[in-house]
C-alpha cells in the first residue's frame, strides 16, 4: 500500500501538505442574531483558541496573549480585531458592521478550548440584508470551513464559509 | 450484481502493475504477486456493497455554489465527498449527517437548531433528487442494494447530535418521516439526552438522561438506529441497557490501539458483540494513532520563533513571509501521517475482540475524517486492499464493508416492527 501510495503521490495525487493542526476539526462556528423588537444585531464567533494564537503570534500555546485571564494585554483585543478584520466583515443592508468587542470567554480544555468573541451593534433600520464574509483561518488552513449560523427574526439560515467561498449575502 | 465504474479500475490496476515493477511487498504469497492481490482486491471491492455510515457532507451542502454532481479537488478544497468521487472509490452508500452545534439549551435555541437540522436534511433530499440519475435517497436497508442494481449511489440520513429533539419527543418522529434512519445522541458537548466524551465539564446525567431514555425507547419504536458515537463511556452502556434493539457506533475506533476517550474499550467492544450491534471505524488520524513526535521540525519552528520580532510590530509583508516561512518548515519536516495500515490494525483489534459481525466503516469525511491513503472517497478502495493483504476474504470483507450495518439496520427494524405491533394490540 505504501508502494501504491507513492505512485499516487507521484502521479500528483498526494495528500497536501498543511500547517499542523491542534484539533481534528478545521472548523469556526459565527452565530449571527437580529430582533427587530430589540434593534441589536449580536455577532458571536466560536474559535479554536490554537488557531488564534496560530494565526496572530504564529504559535498555536503562546501565552503572548492571555485571552480573558487577569494578564491579557491591552493590545490582545487590538490584535485580535486586526486580524478578524482582514478575514471577516458583517455587512447589514450593503453597510459594514463595525466590529466592537462586548465580551470573550474561553471554554472547553486542551487543545479544543475555544475562544468566544462576542460584538454587539445597534441596527434600527429594518434588516433585510445579511453579508457574511468568514475567512477566518484559511490563511493557516486550505481546508478551513467556517459555519455561519444567521437568525433574524424568527428565521434561522446557515452557511458554510470557506477559502473557495469565503463571503455570501442571505436576504431576509 | 451492479458493475462500478469500470473505467477507473484499469486506472489502479495500472498502479498495482507499477508497484509490482517497484518491488514486491514481503508479506504477498508466493502464489500472488502485488498487481495480482491488487487486482484481486480491486474486484471484491466491486463485488460487495460499500456503506460508510458517517460522513459531514451537508456541510458542503450548505456551501453556496457547491454541487455535489461535480468532483472538487480535495486538495484545493479540503472537499472529500461527491457523487463522482463515490463513484471512482467504488462506494456504493453513504449516511449523510445532519449535524448541528450544539448551543444554548433552552427553548430558543431548541427552536433555532430544530429549523437548522431541517434545513441540512432538506439540502440532502434536495441533492438526491437533483441527481437522481446518479443518486437514490434511501430509507430501508435493501434499498442500497436496489439502487446499486440501478447503478445509483444510496444516500441514507443520519443526524449528528440529538441537540435539534429540544425537549419535544414528537420530532423524533417527524425527523423518522423525513428520512432520518439513525441519530449520534449528543456531539461534543452534553446535551438534554446525554453526556459528551468530550465535555470539558464532565458529566451531567451520569450517561443517557431520563429525557434521553425515552428518545432511546422512541428510535425503537420507529426503527432509528441509536448512535453512541461522542457519548461518554456511560452513555454507551446505558444505551446497551436501554435499547432493545442493537446500537451502532457510527464513527469510533478501538481504545485499546489507540488511546482516546471517543474510541472504545475492549469491554465496549465485547457488549457490542453480545448486543448485535456494530463499531464503525473512522479515517480521523488522532483516533487511529498516537501522533509521534516531530523533533526536527519542533526545534526548526521554535528557532524561527526565536528570531522573529514581536507580532504586533510586523507589517502586513513581513507576516506573510513568516507565515511562508512556517509552512515551509511544515513541508520540509511532516508529521508522519496516520495511513490505512493504522485502520485496519483497528479492524483486526475489533475483529479479534468482538468478532468479524461487530466491524464496519463510517469515515468521518467532512468532519476531519480523511488519512494518507484514503484521504477521500474516491481512495475508500484502499481498505479493501489492506483487508486483502491481511488475509480477509470476501466473505469478511462484505460483512466490514456493509454487510454489518446492513444487518443492524434489518434487526433494528424489525424490532420497531414488533414494538409498533405490541402497541397495536
Amino acid at each position: 500500500m505504501y508502494k501504491l501510495l507513492c505512485v499516487l503521490i507521484l502521479l500528483g495525487q498526494s495528500v497536501p501538505t498543511v500547517t499542523t493542526s491542534y484539533h481534528p476539526l478545521r472548523l469556526s462556528l459565527c452565530e449571527i442574531e437580529y430582533t427587530s423588537g430589540k434593534q441589536l444585531l449580536s455577532i458571536n464567533l466560536k474559535l479554536f483558541l490554537t488557531d488564534v494564537n496560530e494565526a496572530i503570534v504564529f504559535d498555536p500555546y503562546s501565552k503572548e496573549l492571555a485571552f480573558c485571564q487577569p494578564n491579557e494585554p491591552a493590545k490582545a483585543n487590538q490584535m485580535l480585531l486586526e486580524y478578524l478584520n482582514r478575514f471577516f466583515y458583517v455587512k447589514v443592508n450593503g453597510k459594514v458592521v463595525d466590529l466592537k468587542i462586548k465580551h470573550k470567554k474561553l471554554s472547553g480544555e486542551g487543545d479544543n478550548t475555544a475562544l468566544w468573541v462576542y460584538f454587539e451593534a445597534q441596527q434600527p433600520r429594518p434588516l433585510t440584508s445579511l453579508e457574511i464574509k468568514n475567512a477566518v483561518f484559511t490563511d493557516l488552513f486550505f481546508d478551513q470551513n467556517n459555519i455561519v449560523y444567521a437568525h433574524v427574526n424568527g428565521k434561522s439560515k446557515s452557511l458554510m464559509l470557506n477559502k473557495k467561498t469565503p463571503a455570501h449575502q442571505l436576504t431576509f | 450484481m451492479f458493475q462500478k465504474s469500470r473505467h477507473i479500475y484499469p486506472f489502479f490496476f495500472l498502479l498495482a502493475l507499477l508497484i509490482g515493477g517497484c518491488t514486491a511487498e514481503s508479506n504477498t504469497s508466493e502464489e500472488e504477486t502485488e498487481e495480482e492481490m491488487t487486482q484481486r482486491a480491486l474486484e471484491i471491492h466491486d463485488r460487495v456493497l460499500t456503506v460508510d455510515t458517517h460522513a459531514d457532507t451537508p456541510l458542503r451542502m450548505i456551501q453556496p455554489g457547491f454541487d455535489m454532481a461535480e468532483r472538487h479537488d480535495p486538495n484545493e478544497t479540503g472537499s472529500k465527498v461527491d457523487y463522482p468521487r463515490m463513484k471512482e472509490g467504488g462506494l456504493d452508500a453513504i449516511f449523510f449527517a445532519a449535524f448541528v452545534a450544539q448551543d444554548i439549551r433552552d427553548d430558543d435555541g431548541n427552536t433555532r437548531a430544530k429549523a437548522l437540522c431541517l434545513q441540512m436534511i432538506d439540502s440532502i433530499v434536495a441533492s438526491t433528487s437533483k441527481n437522481s440519475d446518479i443518486v437514490g435517497l434511501a430509507l430501508n436497508p435493501d434499498d442500497a442494494y436496489a439502487l446499486e442494481k440501478d447503478g445509483k449511489r444510496a444516500i441514507y440520513i443520519g443526524i449528528e447530535n440529538g441537540y435539534p429533539i429540544g425537549n419535544d419527543i414528537s420530532n423524533v418522529e417527524l425527523y423518522f418521516e423525513k428520512g432520518v434512519r439513525y441519530i449520534t445522541l449528543v456531539h461534543s458537548s452534553n446535551n438534554d439526552l446525554a453526556d459528551s466524551a468530550t465535555d470539558s465539564d464532565g458529566p451531567e446525567h451520569g450517561g443517557i438522561s431520563e429525557f434521553g431514555a425515552d428518545v432511546v425507547k422512541e428510535m425503537n419504536r420507529l426503527g432509528i438506529m441509536v448512535d453512541v458515537s461522542h457519548g461518554n463511556d456511560s452513555v454507551f452502556y446505558d444505551a446497551i441497557a436501554l435499547s432493545k434493539a442493537p446500537i451502532i457506533a457510527s464513527h469510533s475506533n478501538a481504545r485499546a490501539v489507540t488511546e482516546h476517550d471517543r474510541n472504545m474499550t475492549d469491554e465496549m467492544l465485547k457488549l457490542m458483540a453480545e448486543n448485535g450491534g456494530v463499531v464503525q471505524l473512522t479515517m480521523l488520524a488522532t483516533y487511529l494513532r498516537d501522533a509521534p513526535p516531530n523533533p526536527a521540525r519542533d526545534s526548526a519552528v521554535a528557532e524561527l520563533r526565536a528570531n522573529m520580532k514581536p507580532a504586533s510590530e510586523m507589517t502586513d509583508e513581513e507576516r506573510t513571509a513568516l507565515r511562508q516561512a512556517f509552512r515551509e518548515l511544515s513541508e520540509k519536516y511532516p508529521d508522519p501521517p496516520a495511513t490505512v495500515k493504522h485502520v485496519v490494525d483497528h479492524i483486526d483489534h475489533i475483529v479479534k475482540v468482538a468478532g468479524i459481525d461487530h466491524v464496519g466503516i463510517g469515515c468521518d469525511f467532512d468532519g476531519g475524517g480523511g488519512i494518507q491513503g484514503v484521504f477521500d472517497a474516491s481512495e475508500v478502495m484502499n481498505i479493501t486492499i489492506e483487508l486483502v493483504r491481511r488475509g480477509y476474504t470476501e466473505e469478511q470483507i462484505q460483512k466490514i464493508w456493509g454487510g454489518n450495518i446492513i444487518r443492524v439496520f434489518k434487526d433494528v427494524q424489525a424490532v420497531a416492527e414488533k414494538l409498533q405491533s405490541e402497541g397495536l394490540s
